[in-house]
């Protein structure tokens, strides 16, 4: 078995007594005392999440803005330093080679947070392009750097964040906290309010050790993971990957046809115009049992999909999951099957933020 | 660490025979530990005949599934309802409130095979390792 990468805080998490696991290669904590706790803790109050795992690498240079709208479906060009903005990098047929925050930093450095697995891909379809663009540097910053998310209704109540609690909804700052220069966004991957702070590998422990003392709860992946699926955020990997659209991940809203010419477009103009075949839903369970990554979806006796996504759901207290369907059985309301243990169970299309209603869902946040 | 009382097996179930041929089974510390927090079992019907070692249901946490083996032959008496209704109180408290069904027995000497506290307790420390 290939050795798992190991974050800064690695020795912290097992001095915490996490339970350990792989994670897209790495050795992340799984739950520190359990999922459910930490997902409501991250739900009612604050917590704080390992998130190094997720790439780092800096864009800079005169012609960084004319790179990145090459490469990504929304163009940088209309940021403002300070600001941000989720989007994709797709193929040349549209299909998703991830999803990516970028920040821009100054009018010629950006920086770009994307998921852990497919990194050397992704670095080398960058190092592809910028060739285009000779005075641009590709920095890889993930192992010099590590990355926290510290997520929750009172994250603004901490004391160590009061100095960046005026940052609006996707704004981001370079300062200071404790001893450490950070990069601090007001971002996260839960569906709650929440900062994610970039800062030296070195000092990472010691400023993780500083907002638990603050009263920020550790979370582990399992918890991640849950409220993700919850907010109806996509997994890359999992509900989205190169062999997935936007339109028919219903991400069309990352991707901008008006403006410019980048990587796929031409493809997607074509996909959009057809109209998608599937689409990907979110469904409840309507009995107590779980749905499952991998589960296949029934209608009338006759498979229409596969889970991509399925598990519990602490806040809505029941199984839940994302899977696509034919586009004509998408709608909320329609009355499908999960196959669980060899056994069609019934399951409802549901609002994918299932949440919706109890908290803000992420696109519409400003 | 594990009671004194009940007989286990690799797959880290115990057993308990409470009087003659009647017993409970659940699983054990060590087991609700590694899962995290149940949240739903899938267990067989009350009457159900079962074989030693055989597969007779499904544990699931918030992140894992993971079969349930009969630590003997029998019966099933009774499926611990109070755990269909909450599973988390498996986590809570695996040798008390938390078992998980009633056995009787068809086979007694069987239980004699499976491993008594002491030697679970080794492997549980083994396994930690």
């Amino acid at each position: 078995m290939k050795e798992l990468k190991k974050t800064a805080l690695n020795q912290l998490h097992h001095e915490l007594k996490a339970k350990m696991g792989d994670f897209a290669g790495w050795e992340m904590p799984i739950w520190y005392v359990s999922i459910i706790e930490e997902h409501n803790k991250v739900r009612s109050s604050i917590g704080i999440f390992d998130v190094s795992d997720m790439g780092r690498v800096e864009v800079i240079g005169k012609h960084a803005s004319a790179f990145l709208d090459k490469l990504l479906t929304k163009p940088v060009a209309k940021l403002e330093p300070g600001s941000s903005q989720l989007c994709l990098m797709c193929l040349e047929d549209g299909g998703i080679l991830d999803d990516l925050f970028v920040y821009r930093i100054g009018n010629e450095r950006y920086l770009i947070v994307w998921n852990a697995d497919n990194t050397k891909r992704k670095l080398d379809w960058l190092q592809h392009w910028a060739i285009e663009y000779p005075d641009v540097i590709i920095k890889d910053v993930s192992n010099t750097t590590g990355m926290l998310a510290v997520q929750g209704p009172k994250v603004s109540e901490l004391d160590t964040l009061k100095c960046v609690a005026h940052l609006s909804r996707f704004s981001h700052t370079e300062t200071e906290i404790g001893n450490a220069k950070v990069f601090v966004a007001r971002t996260g991957y839960t569906g709650e309010d929440g900062f994610e702070i970039i800062t030296d590998a070195v000092g990472i422990e010691d400023l993780w050790r500083l907002l638990m003392q603050n009263g920020a709860a550790p979370c582990g992946i399992g918890a991640r993971d849950s409220l993700r699926l919850e907010a109806g955020m996509a997994l890359y990997g999992q509900d989205i990957d190169t062999s997935t659209n936007p339109y028919e991940a219903g991400l069309g809203y990352l991707v901008n046809l008006n403006d410019g010419n980048f990587i796929g477009k031409q493809a997607l103009l074509i996909i959009k115009n057809n109209g998608v075949q599937r689409k990907l839903v979110g469904f409840r369970m309507l009995s107590r049992e779980i749905a499952r990554r991998g589960y296949k979806i029934m209608k009338d006796d006759r498979k229409i999909g596969t889970v991509t996504s399925g598990g519990y759901a602490p806040t809505i207290g029941s199984g839940i999951g994302l899977g696509y369907v034919p586009a004509g059985l998408a709608d909320i309301g329609t009355d499908i099957e999960i196959v669980i243990r060899n056994c069609p169970v019934k399951a409802r299309v549901d609002n994918r933020r299932f949440l919706l209603g109890e908290i803000e869902n992420e696109p519409k946040r400003k | 660490m594990n009671p004194k009382e009940n007989r286990y097996t690799t797959e880290h179930e115990w057993i308990r025979v409470d009087s003659g041929n009647t017993s409970k089974i659940g699983i054990t510390d060590y087991a609700q530990s590694a899962l995290g927090d149940i949240v739903y079992l899938d267990l067989p019907e009350q009457g159900t005949e079962v074989r030693q070692s055989q597969k007779i249901g499904e544990i699931e946490s918030v992140k894992a599934v993971t079969d349930l083996y009969s630590p003997a032959s029998g019966r099933i008496l009774e499926v611990n309802q109070a755990v269909v209704n909450e599973p988390n109180l498996v986590n809570e408290d695996p040798y008390g409130k938390g078992w998980i069904m009633m056995l009787e027995l068809s086979n007694p000497t069987e239980i004699n095979a499976l491993m008594s506290s002491d030697d679970y307790d080794k492997l549980v420390i083994e396994l930690g390792k």
